[in-house]
């Protein structure tokens, strides 16, 4: 262990940028579930908002498969199931029980499908999520491992806060984590594009496409 | 152990949690399942335990002996104890492997030996598997989770831990290593057996490799890692069929391969567990000589029965064959995962015949056995306890010595109707408990 090829770079990096992806979506969706108790017409701002194609026809509809519709690659299930495919074949550097919690999640999002209170069992998936990133911390003593996952829940969670056009603090609070974990990677990137993405945050004027454009081309893996 | 059967949900839901899964295909598409787990172990004694450790040891021992002679002097054939055409005609024989002597001069490291008991209590060999038998990850990591779910059932029954499985698959590979890092060689994601190639490298802190992670420079096999850095590379436990290993050598379209790996074994630069040629020993018509060859070899009675089996390649024991058809249990020797095998009395009178026209025109294609009528062994259905079939596969490790595993696969059939218990046919497993006193 700690030993590992280009190919398990990779997915350990995406494996990172998809758990993530769907820890902040879920976060984001609790929001917008809320709101949308009430307001009929809530659901196509969200979708503008997390660049979801609007192909729905009511709120409900929405809300019953946006987050479960794996014919969907932007449902939230969906990139639960990459997260998990990416973990299955990590098993060996991440351990069994790390691996567990990705599959209790996939679990709980098929209870919070057919469940009148839906929110609630996706809290588990939420929690359940919340402990892999513990057992990761836990359970992978390679440093360079553990930071190429961590630098893909980094990349990803800058992606998100972008998209959800989030706050320049909570921006500058990522990206310094993530100045500080890609070095710890092993891996290559574009130190040019760091330098470029971290003073536009830093100065609070950012350009929104160009932002989303150098954190996704940020890393190569 | 009441405590135990009542915590069979539990223990299912945890298997569920880790992943404990099979990849299986049906009509083209792969589909994930789980393993359906009883809990009601198979126990077995110390004292059966010690006559099957005997029994196991002394048969993997002269396997060894015959690999090791069959690829080289082939002294058994030359002295008429085994018939050329069984060698030659036999798939698993390799004429690529001739004269090659694996590191050790160890073939069969990893053994998996299927056994049934008949009700009498006899103990019988039904089938040896020395190419890449799998299995012994499931009863492992279910051990686990029942002393999690009941450590009452294990204060009060004294069982041998078999959680020694990893460490002794180490040492294995430790002892055969050349040099360099262990590595434990899968053909992806979507093989049957995937958990178990990942979990036994997360267990035994070998590298898990797909065939285009490693490659051969000069005389070496390596593996390079993603900061461009090449690791050598001293043993490989390889989960993929021989003839996939290396496309310059067996099948060239392999894409799961690593070209020029045999050349580097051949060299005696990397252990290959099992070694490639093994399915010579493993051959369902090879079996027949496997008593034999522990009078030959180790100069000693077989302790372990194999079960009465009959080749229709000699006259008289097609002349049986035929005339006891419809009681007999006919297997065709390139088969395996409980296909291929067909008990005479399920024949209409039709498909006999042409059956019979089968056997006569390929006879060195079957073989037949008396049906062994082996004990039942209660499984939970619900809050009632049925009995269903079930076998055993016992895994035997060499390595400086032989070792028999103190549990072993457990096997059983949720039809109550079958005979048959492989999980691809919708069998499912228990812990093999063998007790310490």
């Amino acid at each position: 262990m700690g030993t590992i090829t280009v190919e398990k770079a990779n997915e350990l990096f995406w494996l990172g940028r998809y758990a993530e992806r769907v820890y902040t979506t879920l976060r984001e969706f609790f929001i917008g579930f809320d709101r949308m108790i009430e307001a009929e017409e809530a659901y196509i701002e969200y979708c503008k908002i997390v660049d979801v194609p609007n192909v729905y026809e009511s709120k409900r509809e929405f809300l019953e498969k946006y987050p479960f519709d794996t014919e969907n690659p932007d449902s939230i299930l969906s990139n639960l199931y990459r997260a998990y495919d990416n973990a299955l074949v990590l098993r060996d550097e991440i351990h069994t029980e790390t691996l567990s919690y990705i599959q209790l999640s996939i679990y709980d999002m098929k209870k919070a499908r057919v469940s009148i209170a839906p929110l609630i069992e996706m809290q588990k998936v939420i929690d359940n999520l919340l402990a892999f990133w513990g057992s990761v911390d836990d359970k992978v003593d390679e440093e360079k491992t553990r930071s190429i996952i961590k630098l893909g829940r980094r990349v990803e969670r800058i992606d998100l806060y972008l998209r959800f056009r989030m706050s320049c603090d909570k921006l500058k609070t990522e990206k310094n984590k993530l100045e500080k974990r890609i070095v710890r990677t092993g891996l290559k990137y574009d130190e040019s594009k760091l330098c470029e993405l971290s003073s536009m945050i830093d100065s609070g004027e950012i350009l929104l496409n160009q932002a989303i454009a150098l954190i996704e081309s940020l890393v190569e893996v | 152990m009441e405590q135990l059967y009542k915590q069979s949900e539990v223990v299912n839901d945890l298997l569920a949690r880790y992943g404990v899964k099979f990849g299986i295909y049906k009509n083209g598409n792969f589909k994930e399942q789980l393993f359906p787990f009883d809990a009601i172990p198979r126990v077995i004694t110390k004292e059966e335990f010690n006559y099957l450790e005997r029994g196991l040891s002394q048969r993997v021992r002269a396997l060894n002996c015959f690999l090791k002679d069959i690829y080289a002097e082939k002294k058994i054939v030359k002295d008429g104890v085994l018939p050329e055409e069984f060698l030659y005609a036999s798939s698993g024989y390799l004429a690529e492997c001739e004269s090659i002597m694996p590191p050790k001069g160890i073939y069969s490291h990893i053994s998996g030996i299927d056994l049934v008991q008949s009700k009498d209590g006899t103990w019988y060999v039904l089938e040896d598997n020395l190419r890449v038998p799998s299995g012994a990850s499931y009863p492992m990591i279910a051990r686990e989770l029942c002393r999690r779910s009941s450590p009452g059932t294990f204060m009060e029954n004294k069982v041998c831990d078999n959680r020694n499985y990893a460490s002794l698959l180490k040492q294995v590979m430790d002892y055969s290593n050349t040099g360099g890092i262990n590595v434990i060689m899968t053909p992806g994601r979507y093989n049957a057996a995937y958990f178990e190639h990942s979990y036994l490298a997360e267990k035994t802190g070998s590298v898990l490799v797909c065939g285009s992670d490693l490659f051969v420079e000069g005389d070496h096999l390596y593996y390079r890692d993603y900061t461009g850095k090449k690791i050598q590379v001293g043993a490989v436990y390889r989960r993929i069929s021989d003839e996939y290993l290396d496309p310059m050598t067996f099948k060239e379209e392999s894409v799961i391969g690593v070209p020029n790996i045999m050349k580097v074994y051949k060299k005696g630069n990397v252990a290959l567990i099992n070694a490639p040629g093994n399915g010579i020993a493993d051959d369902k018509g090879i079996y027949y000589f496997v008593p034999k060859m522990i009078q030959y070899y180790l100069g000693e009675e077989s302790v372990l029965n194999n079960a009465s089996t009959y080749l229709p390649f000699y006259q008289k024991d097609m002349e049986y064959v035929l005339e006891n058809f419809d009681k007999l249990v006919i297997k065709d020797v390139a088969e395996a995962g409980g296909y291929g095998v067909v008990f005479g009395s399920s024949f209409t009178k039709e498909k006999k015949e042409d059956f019979i026209e089968l056997l006569k025109r390929e006879p060195r294609r079957f073989i037949a056995q008396e049906v062994i009528d082996f004990i039942d062994i209660d499984i939970m259905e619900g809050d009632q306890q049925v009995p269903r079939k079930a076998d055993l596969r016992a895994f035997v490790l060499t390595g400086e010595d032989t070792y028999v595993w103190k549990s072993g696969l457990t096997r059983f059939s949720r039809n109550p109707d079958s005979f048959i218990v492989n999980s691809s046919q919708g069998g499912g497993f228990k812990d093999t408990w063998v007790l310490s006193q």
